[in-house]
């Protein structure tokens, strides 16, 4: 194994556990060496976050453990981030999230941010108690072709119905997709509601928003172009940042 | 059997002993909207004055036909008394801490000058202690008077930041540590003065659910202060932990609980195995889906599954939406009544 394999492998497993510190220095490394970025992101970084969400999905990890995975990527962000060159790509869509009104959990809103703009979603994140009214004005600024509603309490959950009732009085429902979720909803409540799709978690959120865009008629592919995989880096960093900063006060 | 008291019910439900039926309870809240209108008791008066405060509670019992009656309806009374904004001013919406003192790290974990009294003091936990003295003057012995605090766990997810909190699960035990120490006297605190005001039995809220954390994060983390404070408080202790509980229930179970309300999200009939003989059960009819979204004749079916189960005490699974229909709450306690004992 190339000592660039092993930077690539001690990445993907030191950002499964949340070691920070080692993320950091084989990043630091692995850019010293010549690596490519986007090689970096793509052949380690972005797989182990997705580990992280598979392993959540299958009960072996919770939310802390997702948590620390994705502080530990920041890490090696900051040190990716510099080298990044834009070149103008367009992101594979556009989402609004948000928590529903009267709710203020955002720990699973935020860590399916951070999946969606690692798979090249632009994300446009409301943030938590979202009145209706609130996501029809991000509805007509924003035009996205996704909505993702998350709730935590069982006393929000109806709010879904809410955003969807005044999207369908402002006549905006059929130009979106909607998405929710959140710990108490299931499948049958999303049907209930008349949401166009339920996700339990943030991988299977991305794996929805995938297939939502391909019904519409869109082309999802990325990653085997440098412009779209620079702009997907471009949105991961921004992701893992805005987690962090809500996190709290973490920052080395 | 003879015809029991509501009190009566629920307490012989709560400790083993034969019912005349299946008691049906109000254990966190089932206020709805339709309810505020019934009463005349609405929000935000109902969340913050003693007196709409407990019209609206005893509704549960004089119009949804409950067992018990339980005033604190939001999450937010101790948080406000610890430092968290708290917006009660909303008509239509449950209160919920939206700060956290502790987020910032720089800030010391401790507890506000002059705890407890000035706890005990502040205008919102107040309200809280006075409306459960209104109703046990109301109903005596006739009817369950329930009075609910929240546990360590769930006021460091308000005082702390939920997030932060969880994150330092990992990376800051010593941290999270000291916030479950310094907190842990406030559910005493409060339960002491709930009792004294006239509960009967006290709801202890304290979300380690398995939709956040791992089983051993309530073993290790949890479970020690658990027994620690439950023997000390002087009444029968419900848990409440929402979400996915089955890989948690054993160790609840150790904590010194009378009884654990549990949600939907585990079945019944695999619950009462996993808690039978050890503590009693309490739950767990479905809101979102059956109580909200649906009608009457499926409350009394998920009623009926918890009754079969053997789910001793049955109830909504957490605080209903308040959207909900009140005849589907009717729902659960017909199909207790249609449950007598021979």
């Amino acid at each position: 194994m190339s000592r660039e394999e092993e930077i690539k492998k001690g990445l993907f497993d030191h950002t499964l556990v949340g070691e920070a510190d080692e993320v950091v220095e084989l990043t630091q490394e692995g850019i010293d060496l010549g690596m490519d970025p986007l090689d970096i992101l793509f052949g380690a970084l972005i797989p182990s976050l997705q580990e992280v969400g598979r392993l959540f999905e299958i009960g072996e990890y919770f939310v802390p453990e997702m948590l620390v995975a994705a502080r530990a990527m920041q890490g090696a962000m900051a040190l990716l981030r510099p080298l990044l060159v834009d070149k103008g790509a367009e992101p594979i869509g556009k989402v609004v999230m948000l928590t529903v009104k009267g709710d203020v959990h955002d720990i699973g809103k935020n860590l399916c941010n951070i999946m969606l703009e690692g798979e090249g979603f632009e994300i446009v994140d409301l943030g938590v108690n979202v009145k209706p009214e609130e996501v029809v004005a991000a509805v007509q600024e924003h035009q996205p072709q996704l909505l993702g509603f998350s709730a935590f309490l069982t006393t929000t959950m109806p709010f879904f119905k809410s955003n969807l009732a005044a999207l369908s009085e402002a006549g905006l429902r059929d130009s979106v997709k909607v998405m929710v979720g959140g710990a108490p909803v299931t499948p049958e409540y999303a049907d209930s509601v008349g949401a166009d799709g339920f996700a339990p978690d943030a991988s299977a959120a991305v794996r929805l928003a995938k297939k939502l865009m391909v019904d519409m008629g869109y082309d999802v592919s990325m990653g085997g172009d440098d412009s779209e995989g620079a702009s997907a880096l471009t949105t991961a960093v921004q992701a893992v940042e805005e987690l962090m900063v809500k996190s709290g006060k973490h920052d080395e | 059997m003879e015809q029991m008291t509501s009190k009566q019910r629920f307490l012989a439900g709560l400790y083993g002993d034969p019912v005349d039926r299946p008691p049906a309870a109000s254990i966190v809240s089932v206020i709805t909207y339709e309810l505020m209108d019934i009463t005349g008791a609405h929000f935000p008066h109902a969340n913050i004055e003693p007196e709409p405060m407990a019209t609206l509670a005893a509704g549960a019992h004089e119009v949804m036909g409950f067992d018990s009656v339980m005033p604190i309806f939001s999450i937010a009374q101790e948080a406000t008394a610890l430092g968290c904004q708290v917006d009660w001013s909303d008509t239509d919406m449950m209160p919920n801490p939206t700060d956290s003192p502790w987020a910032d790290r720089d800030v010391e974990i401790k507890l506000p000058d002059g705890f407890p009294d000035s706890f005990l003091e502040d205008k919102y936990v107040k309200c809280a202690i006075d409306a459960i003295r209104l109703l046990k003057q109301h109903f005596g012995d006739e009817v369950m008077v329930l009075g609910k605090v929240m546990g360590p766990w769930t006021l460091s997810y308000h005082c702390y930041n939920t997030q932060e909190f969880l994150f330092d699960t990992i990376m800051d035990p010593d941290r999270v540590r000291k916030s479950l120490e310094t907190l842990a006297p406030v559910p005493l605190a409060y339960a002491a003065a709930q009792i004294e005001a006239g509960a009967d039995a006290i709801v202890w809220a304290d979300h380690a659910t398995g939709d956040l954390v791992r089983n051993t994060m309530y073993r290790d983390y949890l479970l020690p202060h658990h027994q620690e404070l439950i023997p000390q408080v002087e009444a029968p202790v419900i848990l409440h932990c929402c979400g996915k509980t089955l890989d948690r229930v054993q160790y609840f179970s150790e904590a010194g609980f009378t009884c654990y309300h549990f949600e939907s999200a585990n079945p019944p009939d695999e619950m009462v195995e996993k808690a039978a003989g050890k503590m009693k059960l309490t739950g767990n009819v479905n809101n979102p889906v059956t109580l909200y979204a649906r009608g009457p004749d499926e409350a009394r079916a998920e009623a009926q599954a918890a009754i079969d189960a053997g789910v001793d005490i049955i109830a909504p699974e957490c605080a209903v939406p308040l959207q909900a229909p009140v005849a589907n709450l009717q729902a659960i306690v017909q199909t207790c009544k249609d449950n007598r004992h021979q």
